[in-house]
């Protein structure tokens, strides 16, 4: 009678360790399936959140080395300003998703018939825009398009509005604006047209709202109008002493910051002696390190799970195996080799496994989601692939074999003589 | 020529304690041996250097003049000899027909049947027989193997007197009729009145007593 006959024997009539045997297995590999798929969900997640915390890099004159010099508003750094050039070359990093830059101007705007719009303040507080979708205000939500499309370095005369403004002014995406910075002083006038109209969804008298350098401007005040038109706005005025003061890049993936920003500063046309490049991932630090310690915590527990369960194994096969002192001693008396007894107790466990495994596989599809949520995740994220099954049933096997090995070693030891003892 | 020869073995527990003291033996085929002696004189460990179980720490043990330890003792077990024990051995999870085909690639029924089992009981689960029933198993067992060589070990001690004598009967003939070398340890007078040769052991020494030809 082969090896293979006397396992499949075993396993069949020797149903309650076998069903034993099996339970544990199936128990295990659930878990284990269940787990890879949370470990997934969560890195899948931790990715998305990656790349859509907005992690991002300032660029910046660095007013600590540029000097000083006095003029009619007092003193003003002469420090260098970011040119366009230096700005676009940022931007074609690798790792770079977008990037926007401010040019601050407080002009006076008018339609089409040379009426000034109706408003809230003195004047209107406009940023000059590369890409608005990348501002800051677009970016926290407190301004969301409604109508029309954002700002973009391919525009050279757009401008979005707030809906307030438009609703004053009965103005709509199309319409063309005349921007003059100082009426008073005769500086260009600068045509724009409406390509946005945004809505203000924040409201600015709350604290977490206020915006520093618009502290008297209504929301309903501001307005984004391309680089190009805001640069027009200040020729024959103040173009010395303004200009783009910071850019902002923001990346593809929060977690590759440090190297896009080595990168940056890896240009040599740029004098970083004159420029400050400081790193704004704060969001998604703690965020990052609340993922982290969730997806330490599974991967702990699968290991964890992993261990006690491979070591409950190794005992119940160990028990299982000593318990079995007579009959291997009666197996190797009759003349079956030690490596064919060893063999079918493997194969008794390889059996149960090549059983538990696939019913495994379907059960963890229905328990990975209920566990899933247990971590935050939503079940119809936690999804148990093949690759997941392939790579259990691989390790799995090998594990097992491993610990019917283990538990085999100490019955192995004894000379077939004191088996015989022991019979005795 | 012995099919099986103890040539001056010796056998020592822990470095201490001599329980085999340069004993010597011949067995041929086509007898029976019964060992005799009291508990704890070495008879089991005699029997199990004659299987293989164990070496000897001194002297050898010779099969059809080949030392077992050079043709390798795992070799020995699976071709030359097959073991009976006192209580019967057999695999709990397999019926008697399957324990036999465990060393035989013969039809294990007409064996059984042989030996007195029935059909039914051949298929019955071993441990739902009774003593007599599972030791005849285990004779059906060894002489469906190959081996020229049966080693018993008190196969008699468990059965009562009538089932006990029909095993001795069958050894016998396994001797006689079939042409194997019975060594039975025993400290059975009976069962020993019945071997052609009486080996007995005494303070490690071994005595061939009587050499009763019965044939």
């Amino acid at each position: 009678m082969n090896l293979g006959l006397r396992a499949v024997l075993h396993t069949a009539r020797k149903w309650k360790k076998t069903l034993l045997v099996f339970c544990l297995l199936l128990a295990i590999t659930t878990l284990v399936l269940s787990g890879l798929a949370i470990a997934d969900a969560q890195e899948e997640q931790a990715e998305e959140l990656r790349g859509t915390t907005g992690a991002s890099f300032t660029v910046e004159r660095n007013l600590s080395t540029g000097g000083w010099s006095n003029g009619s508003g007092g003193s003003y750094s002469i420090q260098e300003f970011l040119t366009e050039d230096m700005i676009q070359r940022i931007a074609t990093v690798d790792g770079v998703e977008g990037y926007d830059a401010s040019l601050i101007t407080l002009p006076h705007i008018f339609n089409d018939k040379g009426k000034e719009l109706t408003h809230e303040n003195y004047s209107f507080y406009n940023y000059g825009s590369y890409n608005s979708q990348y501002h800051e205000l677009f970016l926290s939500g407190r301004f969301e398009v409604a109508e029309g499309s954002h700002i973009t370095d391919d525009m050279a005369n757009g401008v979005m509005i707030s809906r307030e403004l438009a609703d004053w002014n009965d103005l709509k995406v199309g319409d063309t604006l005349t921007g003059i910075y100082y009426p008073q002083n005769n500086t260009p006038a600068v045509d724009m047209e409406i390509v946005g109209i945004f809505d203000v969804a924040a409201d600015k008298d709350d604290q977490v709202n206020m915006y520093d350098d618009s502290s008297y401007y209504d929301y309903s005040s501001f307005v984004f109008c391309s680089m190009e038109a805001a640069e027009g706005l200040l020729k024959g005025w103040g173009e010395k002493g303004e200009g783009i003061s910071e850019a902002y890049y923001y990346v593809t993936d929060a977690a590759q910051l440090d190297n896009v920003i080595k990168k940056a500063q890896s240009i040599s046309s740029i004098n970083w002696n004159n420029f400050k490049l400081t790193a704004n991932d704060q969001v998604y630090q703690n965020i990052s390190n609340s993922l982290s310690d969730t997806g330490t915590l599974i991967t702990t527990l699968i290991v964890v799970i992993t261990a006690v369960s491979m070591a409950l194994i190794v005992l119940i096969l160990f028990m299982s195996v000593r318990s079995r002192n007579r009959e291997t001693g009666i197996l190797l008396a009759v003349g079956i080799a030690k490596p064919a007894v060893i063999l079918q107790y493997v194969l008794e466990t390889l059996l149960v496994a090549v059983v538990a495994f696939p019913l495994a596989y379907l059960s963890s599809k229905q328990v990975a989601g209920i566990l899933g949520t247990l971590f935050d995740k939503a079940a119809e994220n936690v999804i148990v692939t093949p690759e997941h099954f392939l790579l259990v049933a691989g390790g799995g096997g090998i594990l097992l074999v491993a610990a019917a090995l283990i538990s085999c070693i100490p019955a192995m030891r004894l000379k077939p003589k004191e088996i015989l003892s022991q019979m005795e | 020529m012995s099919i099986l020869e103890v040539k001056g073995v010796q056998y020592t527990y822990d470095n201490k304690k001599k329980v085999l003291k340069n004993i010597s033996a011949q067995m041929e085929q086509g007898k029976m041996y019964a060992i005799l002696g009291p508990s704890g004189c070495g008879k089991t460990t005699l029997l199990s250097l004659l299987g293989g179980l164990d070496s000897p720490t001194s002297g050898q043990i010779l099969y059809q003049g080949e030392d077992i330890e050079k043709t390798g003792l795992a070799n020995h077990r699976r071709s030359h000899v097959a073991f009976i024990f006192q209580s019967y051995n057999l695999i709990d999870y397999l019926t008697p027909m399957e324990n036999v085909a465990l060393t035989s690639k013969l039809p294990p029924l007409p064996i059984l049947e042989k030996l007195g089992l029935t059909k039914e009981e051949a298929k019955r689960n071993v441990l739902k027989l009774s003593g007599g029933q599972q030791q005849r198993v285990a004779i059906a067992r060894a002489l469906a193997s190959d081996a020229q060589v049966i080693l018993a070990d008190e196969p008699t001690g468990n059965l009562d007197e009538e089932t006990a004598a029909e095993i001795t009967a069958i050894l016998k003939d396994s001797a006689h009729k079939s042409g194997k070398c019975v060594v039975i340890v025993t400290h059975s007078n009976e069962l020993a009145k019945e071997a052609d040769v009486i080996l007995r052991l005494r303070k490690g020494e071994l005595q061939i007593l009587e050499r009763i030809e019965q044939r």
